[in-house]
């Protein structure tokens, strides 16, 4: 089972519908640690991404598109990590015209890497890697256990939801947040919980495909 | 969360858009907007000057808009409510700035300010734009200790390097020497900032952060970041007897030492309590034995309504008390000598 280029782009349409439903409960995550608009940010980024889509005829162009729409429309910390989530998953799908569950895997790997050279952060700093990394890892397996595509994204939504719980537990080292130092305890991450957020919308979409 | 407060904006989506078009209808001779949403200087710099650019998040007014300007930066690149612009953003502001002598691309230390600077630098690589430099920049004492100087915010004493760096790139000093020069002033200055209460976000409508009525945070960073410490709300003397000393040990500023001296407006402080706060840090300077050649006093980087103040000192010598001096004539930045 392959995912091909109008999945991508049903898969970024709907994260951006489910970002864009959570704008305020990731906006009082934000008021905790940041500024308080993560969720006005990354659902406006979105949102953007997807009319941009609409016409991408490729894996590579769906995931490059979205990235650097991300970039500039939403600027700041938020739009630089994001944005390299995507612009450097696509950068793995560069040939292709469709996507194995492998690939799939292998495309986030690499935005997650990106993501961790571009921002310096590592699991365990509070930050979207700490969602996105396990994520990354039960895709892995699924992949290689031969799951399906819903099956591996299942496991990756709940393993991403996880990772953003745990963000509460951590101290910061990173962003803004790490001016908050051991008060930042309690709070999950903003961006983590928008990365869980991206992995259920996917979930969903393959679901009620 | 608390209820939004009273602002009179049109809608949350338009604020940028709608701001920067009051702004460069007000200044016409100083600025313009560009159809991409940059401000530029309303006359160019000659040919063969270094151009100045920052990106910055907005809802920090007057920084950056109303520092284009003769003697000042050359284009700012605001970016939406507290968020740095995107690297296709800061190249369009490069490639504005540009007079043919290279574009130094100047960056406030925060993570997104710093991170977009960097792709746009590597955008400039994929398009063959060689003569571009990068400089971080950083002062606040409060957000990392002596001896990690570089994982400093950028705060209110930034004031300082682009006043004295945009006079030097108004004479003929190459984009190394723009660079160095940032850095020396950075070098030389050091800044503590305190908040008594808190401002809003102007799109989410939510306070910032909670202080209590009778508390002060030392070490508030420009966007609400928590500092070092609440402390309880004392007389302006005190609070300046908290704050000076922790800002001159740190350089350390020496007797001796001319500095200039500036006290940044958070948003809603009002000029008689900055005056009544510098009187009690001009006292202490002077028994210090450190000599203050020039002052600044009132609003640069604010954040929204938020109540507080930065204090920020910069070691100066003949070179930079020349720079100082040039004129600076920026929308709200205004700098000229008697």
């Amino acid at each position: 089972m392959t995912i091909t280029t109008q999945d991508l782009r049903g898969m970024i349409t709907a994260i951006s519908a489910t970002i864009s439903v959570n704008i305020s409960m990731l906006n009082t995550l934000d008021s905790q640690l940041g500024d308080g608009d993560h969720g006005t940010t990354i659902s406006a980024g979105f949102a953007a991404a997807a009319e941009q889509i609409a016409a991408a005829d490729s894996p590579f162009d769906v995931l490059r598109l979205t990235g650097m729409t991300l970039m500039n429309r939403m600027g700041g910390s938020s739009g630089a990590l994001f944005g390299t989530l995507f612009v450097q998953a696509a950068m793995s799908v560069k040939e292709a015209e469709t996507v194995s569950l492998k690939q799939f895997a292998a495309l986030w790997q690499a935005g997650g890497d990106g993501v961790m050279k571009r921002g310096k952060a590592a699991p365990g700093d509070k930050t979207m890697v700490d969602a996105l990394s396990p994520a990354v890892t039960a895709l892995h397996q699924a992949a290689e256990k031969g799951e399906t595509v819903e099956q591996a994204l299942q496991a990756a939504a709940a393993a991403a939801e996880q990772g953003a719980k745990n963000t509460a537990e951590m101290t910061a080292r990173y962003g803004r947040a790490q001016y908050v130092g051991e008060r930042a305890i309690g709070h999950v991450d903003a961006g983590a919980q928008s990365v869980a957020l991206m992995f259920s919308a996917m979930y969903n979409y393959w679901k009620g495909k | 969360m608390a209820p939004r407060t009273k602002k009179l904006i049109n809608q949350p989506a338009t604020i940028l858009s709608d701001m920067l078009e009051g702004f460069a209808a007000a200044y016409p001779d100083i600025v313009r907007l560009t159809d991409t949403g940059l401000i530029v200087r309303a006359q160019p710099k000659a040919t063969g000057k270094v151009g100045l650019v920052i990106g910055n998040g907005s809802g920090h007014e007057p920084a950056m808009i109303g520092l284009v300007g003769q003697g000042l930066f050359d284009v700012n690149i605001p970016g939406e409510i507290f968020a740095a612009p995107g690297p296709g953003r800061i190249l369009e502001g490069i490639k504005a700035a540009d007079r043919g002598a290279g574009v130094l691309v100047c960056v406030s230390h925060h993570a997104g300010d710093l991170m977009n600077a960097e792709m746009a630098l590597e955008l400039c690589g994929m398009e063959g734009i060689e003569a571009v430099e990068m400089v971080v920049l950083y002062d606040d004492i409060s957000s990392a200790p002596k001896g990690r100087e570089a994982e400093r915010r950028g705060t209110a004493g930034l004031f300082f390097t682009w006043k004295m760096l945009g006079a030097f790139a108004e004479t003929d000093a190459t984009l190394a020497q723009c660079k160095a020069m940032a850095e020396k002033i950075r070098d030389n200055t050091r800044t503590l900032s305190v908040a008594i209460t808190p401002g809003t976000n102007p799109v989410s409508g939510a306070v910032m952060f909670q202080l209590p009525d009778d508390e002060i945070e030392v070490g508030m960073g420009v966007h609400g970041e928590i500092g070092q410490g609440r402390q309880k709300l004392v007389s302006a003397d005190q609070t300046i007897d908290i704050m000076l000393p922790p800002v001159l040990e740190d350089l350390p500023f020496r007797a001796g030492d001319e500095v200039l001296v500036f006290l940044n407006n958070s948003g809603s402080m009002t000029q008689m309590e900055l005056f009544i706060l510098y009187r009690r840090v001009a006292q202490r300077l002077q028994e210090a034995g450190i000599q203050v050649y020039k002052t600044y006093i009132g609003p640069y980087a604010t954040t929204q309504e938020m109540a507080g103040f930065a204090l920020s000192l910069c070691r100066v010598d003949d070179e930079l008390k020349t720079l100082w001096d040039a004129p600076a004539i920026g929308a709200n930045v205004r700098i000229v000598q008697p």
